[in-house]
Formats: C-alpha cells, sequence, structure tokens
C-alpha cells in the first residue's frame, strides 16, 4: 500500500453497489482507517470519484486463529513469539465497509450529493481522502442526507463521526460549521425528534 | 454420478467389518500392551535379534528374501521406559520449521511446467517475532519434466526432489543463524528424515545422494536436523514385540506371523504414552538406513505424545543417530516441542506456519498462470488448455 503526505491507499475494493462498497485490506494496524473516516475510489474509468464513509471494520478470522485464540496468553512469555507472528507476519485481512455520501466530477471538479452513477468496481485502489477533499465535500451539509435517510448503517453515530472530523478541519469556524450541520438536522429530522437530540448529544459530548 | 443404491449391501456389510475389526484391534491393544510391559531390557532384546538381523543382512544382498522392518532398540534399559518432558527455560535455542508444496506438471494445462515452494519459520526463542522464508522454482525444461524412458515425471519424483530442496532451504538457514548464535539450532521437517522412497532409475539415486548431502550440511552447519510424522502409520515396534516372544529357533521362520498385524505403532501410544513423554530410541536396519549409515546420517526414531490427557497426539521423532547421543539437546528439543503443540492441539507452530508460508494456493496458481500466459502472449503465442481440461472445468462447476 501506498502512503503520500496526505493520503494513504487502504485496499481494495471488493464487492459494490451504488449505496456502498467494501474493501479488504492488509495494511498494518496503525494504518487502518478509523470510524468516520471520509475515502475516495474511482468510477466511471476514472471520470468520477465516488466519496464515502467508513461505517464498519472488521477483522477476517481463519481456522488457526480460532485454535489460537483458546490456547495462547497475551502477556504470557511462552505466547509472545507466537503473538508477535501473527500479529507481524500473518497480516491479517480486514474487510472495511464503506457508505456513500456523493461523488466528485473530476472534470469539473464539483462535489454532487447523493448516490454515484456507478459503484466503483472490484480491485479498485480506494483512498483516504485528504483534509482537503474533506473540507470540500463537508462544505455544504448536503452531504448528509444520504446518511439520514439510510437505515441499513449506524448513521446516528456516523454522522457526528463525520462532522467532528469535517470541524476538527476548520478551527477557525468549528461552532458557525457544527451550528449550520445542527439546523439542517433539526430541519431535516422535524418530525424525529428522539433521533435529532441523539445524534447532537452525541456531538456535544465532545 | 454415483448410483449408491446398487452398492447398498456393500455398505451395510462395510459397517459390519467395522464393528468386528474394532472388537479384534481392541482385544490386540491390550496384547500389545502386556508384552510391552513384560518385554526384556534393551541388550537382550538386540542380542536375541542377532539371527533375524543376520538373515535381514543376507536378505540384503541377495541371498535370502526376509525383509524385517521391526525396531531396533538403542537405548539402554526396558523399551516401556517413557521420558517426560523436562521444565526447562526455553530461552537458548533456535526452532527452524520447513514444509514444501508444488504445483504438478499437468499435460492438459496450457503449458508444461511444475512449480516447488519451500516456506519456513525461524522460531528463535528469545522474545522477538519469527522470521518467514519462501523460495520457489519454476521447472520448465524437457530435461525436468521428463523421465529417462521420456514419461512425464510423477508426484514421486516431485516429491524427492521437494524433499531434498527442504533440506537444502534448512542447511542453509542454519549457516544463517549460526553466523548469529552459538545456541543448538534445530531444523524441523514435516515428515520423515529417513529417505521413504524406494531406489529405481537414475534419478531416485540422484535425489537420494543429493538429500544425504543436505542432511549432512545441516550438520556442518551446526543444526540437528529433525524429521515430524504427525499420526505415524508403520508397526515397527509392534514387530519388535513380536520377534522379542519368539523363541530363537523359531524367530526367522515365523517372524511373519505377528498377530498384532492389524495395528500400527500409535494406536500403541496412544494407550500407553503420556503426555508430553518421549519413549527410548529406536533404529531400522533397511537398505535404506544402511544407505543413511554409510554417509554418516544414520536415523534413529522415537514416538512421542505432544498432546493432552484428553487429546493425545502421537509423532514419530526422527534423527540422526549422532544427535540422539545429545542428551542436553535432546532435553531442549523434547521441551521446545512439547511448547509448539500447546498451541495448537499437539502439532508444532512452526510446521503449521513453514506449511502456511509454503502453500501454493489455487488462486496463487491461477495468478501464475495468467502470467504465464501473458508472457506467451507477447511471444506470439496463444496457448491453451486441452479441450479435457476445459470441459473438466465446466463440469466441476456444477
Amino acid at each position: 500500500m501506498t502512503t503520500t503526505a496526505q493520503t494513504i491507499t487502504i485496499g481494495n475494493v471488493l464487492r459494490a453497489d451504488i449505496r456502498g462498497f467494501v474493501v479488504a485490506s492488509r495494511i498494518p494496524e496503525p494504518e487502518v482507517p478509523t470510524f468516520g473516516t471520509f475515502v475516495s475510489a474511482p468510477v466511471q474509468q476514472g471520470r468520477t470519484e465516488v466519496i464515502g464513509l467508513v461505517y464498519n471494520i472488521s477483522l477476517q478470522d481463519d481456522p488457526f486463529l480460532r485454535n489460537l485464540a483458546v490456547t495462547v496468553t497475551p502477556g504470557d512469555p511462552r505466547s509472545e513469539e507466537i503473538i508477535k507472528d501473527q500479529r507481524e507476519n500473518r497480516v491479517i485481512p480486514v474487510e472495511i465497509a464503506v457508505v456513500s455520501v456523493g461523488y466528485r466530477l473530476n472534470e469539473t471538479s464539483a462535489y454532487v450529493y447523493g448516490f454515484p452513477p456507478q459503484p466503483p468496481m472490484v480491485l479498485n485502489s480506494i483512498t483516504v481522502c485528504d483534509e482537503d477533499a474533506i473540507r470540500s465535500i463537508t462544505a455544504s451539509p448536503d452531504f448528509l442526507r444520504t446518511l439520514l435517510d439510510n437505515r441499513d448503517v449506524p448513521t446516528d453515530e456516523l454522522i457526528p463521526a463525520a462532522l467532528l472530523r469535517a470541524a476538527q478541519l476548520r478551527p477557525e469556524a468549528r461552532r458557525d460549521f457544527l451550528l449550520s450541520a445542527g439546523r439542517y438536522l433539526a430541519r431535516y429530522l422535524g418530525r424525529d425528534p428522539i433521533r435529532l437530540e441523539r445524534i447532537l448529544a452525541r456531538i456535544d459530548q465532545e | 454420478m454415483l448410483h449408491i443404491e446398487r452398492i447398498r449391501e456393500e455398505i451395510i456389510t462395510l459397517g459390519h467389518r467395522a464393528a468386528q475389526d474394532r472388537q479384534t484391534r481392541r482385544q490386540a491393544l491390550v496384547l500389545a500392551q502386556v508384552w510391552l510391559d513384560e518385554a526384556v531390557e534393551a541388550g537382550q532384546l538386540r542380542a536375541h535379534l542377532a539371527p533375524l538381523l543376520a538373515a535381514a543382512d543376507r536378505a540384503a544382498t541377495g541371498a535370502g528374501a526376509l525383509r524385517w522392518h521391526g525396531g531396533i532398540p538403542c537405548s539402554p534399559g526396558k523399551i516401556n521406559r517413557q521420558r517426560p518432558t523436562e521444565d526447562i527455560p526455553l530461552t537458548d535455542l533456535v526452532l527452524i520449521g520447513v514444509d514444501g508444496s508444488q504445483i504438478y506438471p499437468d499435460r492438459h494445462a496450457l503449458i508444461l511446467y511444475y512449480l516447488l515452494q519451500v516456506g519456513a519459520l525461524i522460531f528463535r526463542y528469545d522474545g522477538n517475532t519469527p522470521t518467514v522464508h519462501a523460495r520457489e522454482w519454476l521447472r520448465y525444461d524437457e530435461a525436468d519434466l521428463y523421465d529417462d524412458q521420456g514419461y512425464l515425471i510423477g508426484g514421486e519424483t516431485l516429491g524427492m526432489e521437494r524433499m531434498v530442496k527442504e533440506i537444502e532451504v534448512l542447511a542453509d538457514l542454519v549457516e544463517q543463524e549460526r553466523r548469529s548464535t552459538a545456541n543448538p539450532v534445530f531444523a524441523l521437517s514435516d515428515g520423515p528424515l529417513l529417505w521413504p522412497y524406494v531406489e529405481r532409475g537414475n534419478r531416485a539415486g540422484t535425489h537420494f545422494t543429493a538429500y544425504l548431502g543436505a542432511l549432512g550440511k545441516v550438520q556442518k552447519a551446526g543444526g540437528i536436523p529433525v524429521g515430524y510424522v504427525d499420526r505415524p502409520g508403520g508397526r515397527p515396534l509392534l514387530e519388535l514385540l513380536w520377534a522379542g516372544r519368539l523363541a530363537p529357533e523359531e524367530l526367522v521362520a515365523r517372524i511373519e506371523e505377528n498377530p498384532l498385524k492389524m495395528l500400527s505403532d500409535d494406536e500403541l501410544m496412544l494407550e500407553v504414552l503420556a503426555p508430553g513423554a518421549w519413549t527410548p530410541w529406536y533404529t531400522r536396519a533397511t537398505a535404506t538406513n544402511r544407505r543413511h549409515a554409510g554417509d554418516g546420517q544414520e536415523i534413529w526414531f522415537c514416538y512421542a505424545n505432544l498432546g493432552t490427557q484428553h487429546s493425545p497426539a502421537i509423532a514419530r521423532i526422527e534423527v540422526p543417530a549422532w544427535a540422539a547421543g545429545q542428551d542436553v539437546a535432546m532435553t531442549a528439543l523434547q521441551a521446545a516441542l512439547s511448547h509448539q503443540g500447546e498451541a495448537l492441539d499437539g502439532y508444532p507452530y512452526v510446521l503449521a506456519r513453514a506449511h502456511e508460508e509454503a502453500l501454493v494456493t489455487t488462486q496463487d496458481k491461477t495468478m501464475l498462470e495468467q502470467a504465464i500466459q501473458r508472457e506467451l502472449f507477447s511471444a506470439g503465442i496463444l496457448a491453451q488448455p486441452s479441450n479435457k481440461a476445459r470441459q473438466k472445468l465446466l463440469l466441476g462447476r456444477k
């Protein structure tokens, strides 16, 4: 996997549809993206970039690990080399699930909020968005729209995580950014005050 | 398609036969335990076997027909003695596990080739991450692919080359380790150390010579080669027990009437060998082992239980005679193998990982063949698998 100053390629698309995609990765633990990370993948032969948010990370097991899980003890010197071998030499496959929030038209650099015209093709590389890209995507709270309509992923946790990540990149305008997003959520969730309160309370905790 | 209804009677008979066999085996096992406990001391047994070994010697030189594959006790004392694992600190030793895998040559494939891959794990018992190692050989020359009669080489020839490569890789890794440690280095391979192939044709002889040379290299590099045979077949110990029951005058005449023939040594060991324990050492007076001995690499073996009370795991441990006599090193090896077995239900961790590193998966094979196909295409050759291979692929998808 390649790393640049701002972007990291984390893996390749394993399966995908319009609403999201799953990435298979073998990157070491420190580079595994966290919940709410913005990522992008090329679609339409590179004419468009689908933008998504990481909403699940699962470690795959295998018969080897299942056996070891009951026989080795972390901290026991007799298990030390085995645990290190498993963690460092046998890189366990990680599956990273991403939900689509919009896409970027590469010709005009404009962002469109909603589902992309095509899912990314299998084995396309997925990249973590750089800070400029995150600022541009989140310039309008409309990036939240597909999330608010999506009941298949834990959006009540994902929306606060994404908003806080975007707010962090705006130290001067953090409060205004969150207020604007809060107003958008209030309008959208006017008929669901309990859900609204849950999301806002989660933002307020940070 | 299999018409199971047509072989229903045979399936029923098979079930009845299995139940009868079980009862017979149970009785034989009880008898074997009694014979093991009553067996005389190793020195007396060796003296008792002398006429039998002399007859086997004559047969080896073509002057007789007797083939005896029984074990000959090498350690002093009673043969039912067990050596428990000593509680020693596992700090000053290196264990290298090696295993191999292959892609067989297939005359229906798009091009004739075969591949060998050897994987290894170096486990240093120093608190650091073990090191993985893999090496591969792609063969496509006609001289490698066909035997002296012009037939495509088979699994046995490939198995011989693989076994040679495994020990050669071990020799290289031992030499490499020896540069940075003065501790014992055990070179563990998954399978017997005693060459298991019958010498047939030039190629077999060449491989055997290369194998003995590689064992010598491990020794010269300061390593101890160890063969690990999981769930071993064979009955050298049961043959010895039977020979021990025969009077000297009937030894040669009745040696093939062993009433314990339906059993194997590991079945007896499952009953008697305590967790962590090793049996005394034995050797075999076979033609192959004589050839080993000629190169200073006679193979001795013992049985070990790397499992627990509830889940025993019997293995045959094979080492050269020069190593079996090193008590301190063997005590360390026993402790290390017990530790290795703890993590994976009695199977050494280093061998499981070496297997994983060596394994050529179906996916690997597909990728290799795609790469070969691309190269052929760029050389202007459009290679295709045979019609039979294509049909099999289609039927296999059902």
